[in-house]
């Protein structure tokens, strides 16, 4: 963390949240703060609950939110619906994003942009304008125009919807992206140009957290804070250096029960 | 088998049977002879009238028909002079289709099946084509030579009960055909709209057939068809089921020749307390024959959506391959839908995959869709429209996709959000 971030009101603020799916408790008292500016990577083994935590942060429905509370700019997060939340500037990019054949990307693009800037209490964009921002947008990702008139994700490649994950976000400038193993599944071209992406959105008035099990996406984004999740907490936190650590050693050193 | 009782259903019947010997000596010899009539009359009489308890009846709205007023046709001495008869609000013609268009099952604008029409052998499964053949009062006879665009739009107007479009089709050999037959009304009260068609395509010839059913709130539509395929022959069908109080359409596909193949893809949608309901049973007679049988249908409200897809691969049709996905979406409280899939093979080395599902809305595209801020109303209609869109891209003629889509926005209660997709 900058100590010049250490003043500011924090944007995203987890207390002690536990979370439990069918019955199982996988989220044990998780607490994070994250601040405007700031880039986090919350690392951890598979089945850490990182992806749980990322969902449970975007509204998914399923989670039995069983302790602990999170607020988003002073707001209580848990207690907005999930589009609510997207609204507020809440960005998820998904590990899997879905196919929608028959919604093209323009429209969702444009639904998407102008359900936010009304939250915000702008005009809505019109056609030309709404063009002007998406082209682009499309060309830092390296993305073929003809791709707006497709289906939402329909046929496209692992590492195409990816792009398409990070396009969007650009396009709706959240304030915090919350993005769930993004790194997944991409050859590392795919991998720059995601990164590029990721961090032409840094700035000091918005917060990425990186849900990631591997380090390689950090060489490109490189984070503020590494958080380790393990069996539900957050076991280390540390900078970047506990990254290289992790890469190094594997996550047995650290997540086992005595280390807890 | 057993002899078919009329005790159930023999109201409707003596209904049928009265208005037809009160009508008989005017129904012109024209559209089908007389004799052929008293034969079709005499077949519905030993067949009786159809039952739920048959399988083939089963979520067929039959009582629907004891809402139709009459049975007997506009006839073409009074429709001429009839100020119904005027031509509606119609829609634009489609560009470079010949329109021929029917008010009250009536051709407007000149005769036209100049040869009187033939009996199709209806299966007792499709016994009220049986209706077309007593009852027709026009029949349009079509042989297409070459190639071809024809519109066929059948309009039903506030004065008729009953209408009962004929269409007699023969491709020669290697002809190709589009066609597009589009069912109308104005007419708020109940009405019956008894289309048959009887199809026959030569060898290597093509027909592409649209279909769409846009009829008034209160009709009572019965769709029969029947298509025979000599080899390497293709129908393709596009059909679009929105409109009537209870809509039935029962289609048999005899696919005769060697390589014979049939592609049907519809979508049904109902709202309110409307029935849709099909039957479509494809045979495969020949070797190398294929089917493709896709269906999407939405019941919103209290509507009730029905497909009953029956493949049959004959010993004699090795090679054949079949592919059939039926899916049903519930969109309200009180709404039904049953699809089913039946598979008969009787022969070995087919290809045969079939697929039935019906469910809710998918909730991982919703929470995607929501994620980005949509609303949930308009999450909730683009999925629908996302549901309808296998079948509604896969039409190729972009007025007909078009019409079709505007056709379905409309049904949907989304409509305004669908609006701005189509």
């Amino acid at each position: 963390m900058s100590a010049a971030n250490e003043g500011r009101a924090p944007l995203l603020a987890i207390n002690g949240l536990r979370v439990k799916v069918a019955g199982q408790e996988v989220l044990k008292g998780v607490s994070l703060t994250v601040r405007a500016g700031e880039v986090h990577a919350i690392m951890g083994p598979n089945g850490s609950g990182k992806s749980t935590l990322a969902h449970v942060l975007a509204g998914r429905p399923g989670y039995d939110i069983v302790g602990g509370g999170v607020e988003f700019e002073g707001r209580d997060l848990l207690s907005l619906a999930p589009e609510q939340r997207a609204r507020a500037g809440l960005f998820l990019g998904f590990q899997y994003p879905v196919e929608i054949a028959g919604v093209n990307n323009a429209y969702l693009l444009k639904a998407a942009i102008n359900a936010a800037r009304r939250e915000r209490g702008q005009s809505e964009l019109d056609a030309f304008e709404f063009l002007s921002l998406v082209r682009a947008k499309i060309k830092l990702m390296q993305i073929d125009e003809s791709f707006l008139g497709r289906g939402v994700n329909e046929g496209f490649s692992g590492g195409e919807k990816k792009r398409n994950e990070i396009l969007q976000m650009l396009v709706l400038e959240p304030k915090l992206a919350l993005l769930d193993e993004t790194d997944s599944g991409l050859d590392i071209d795919a991998l720059k140009v995601v990164a590029d992406g990721i961090n032409s959105l840094r700035s000091s008035e918005r917060a990425i957290v990186l849900v990631t099990h591997y380090q390689r996406m950090l060489e490109h984004v490189v984070p503020d804070q590494v958080h380790v999740l393990a069996r539900g907490r957050i076991v280390r936190s540390g900078d970047r250096t506990l990254a290289l650590e992790l890469e190094r050693r594997g996550y047995d050193w650290i997540s086992a029960p005595a280390a807890a | 088998m057993a002899t078919h009782s009329t005790t159930a259903g023999s109201a409707t019947l003596e209904r049928i049977e009265r208005d037809y010997e009160a009508v008989a000596a005017q129904l012109p010899d024209a559209a089908l002879a007389r004799p052929l009539r008293e034969q079709a009359a005499r077949e519905l009489r030993r067949l009786g009238w159809p039952k739920v308890t048959d399988e083939q009846w089963r979520y067929a709205n039959l009582r629907a028909f004891d809402t139709v007023p009459g049975f007997r046709p506009s006839l073409p001495a009074s429709a001429r002079t009839s100020a119904a008869a005027a031509p509606p609000d119609l829609p634009p013609a489609l560009p470079g289709f010949t329109r021929m268009l029917y008010i009250d099952g009536l051709r407007q604008g000149g005769a036209l099946g100049s040869e009187p029409g033939g009996l199709e052998h209806w299966p007792p499964e499709q016994r009220l084509g049986l209706l077309g053949d007593m009852f027709a009062s026009d029949t349009a006879t079509l042989k297409i030579r070459g190639d071809a665009r024809i519109e066929l739009l059948f309009f039903n107007s506030e004065a008729a009960t009953a209408s009962y479009p004929r269409l007699q089709l023969q491709l020669e050999p290697s002809s190709e055909l589009q066609l597009v037959e589009r069912h109308l009304g104005a007419a708020p009260q109940a009405a019956l709209v008894c289309p048959t068609a009887m199809i026959r395509l030569a060898a290597q010839s093509r027909l592409t057939h649209y279909r769409l059913q846009q009829c008034g709130p209160q009709t009572v539509f019965t769709d029969t068809l029947s298509a025979h395929l000599a080899e390497g022959a293709h129908y393709r069908v596009r059909q679009i089921a929105l409109g009537a109080a209870s809509a039935r359409t029962s289609a048999h596909i005899r696919l005769q020749g060697r390589g014979a193949a049939t592609s049907w893809q519809s979508i049904a949608v109902g709202r309110h307390q409307q029935v849709q309901d099909t039957a479509l049973k494809v045979e495969h007679l020949a070797p190398d024959t294929q089917t493709e049988e896709v269906f999407r249908g939405i019941a919103e409200e209290r509507a009730r959506i029905a497909f009953n897809g029956h493949i049959h691969i004959a010993a004699s049709a090795p090679g054949s391959d079949s592919r059939q996905s039926l899916r049903g979406l519930i969109e309200g409280d009180g709404a039904e839908i049953d699809l089913r899939p039946r598979l008969q093979i009787d022969t070995d080395a087919v290809r045969a995959q079939h697929g039935a599902t019906t469910g809710a809305l998918d909730d991982n595209l919703m929470f995607y869709l929501l994620a980005r801020g949509i609303d949930r109303a308009t999450a909730r209609a683009l999925l629908k429209w996302a549901f309808l869109g296998d079948v509604l891209r896969a039409i190729e003629l972009p007025d007909v996709r078009r019409a079709a889509e505007h056709g379905a926005a409309g049904q949907l209660p989304d409509a305004a959000v669908i609006g701005a997709l189509t």
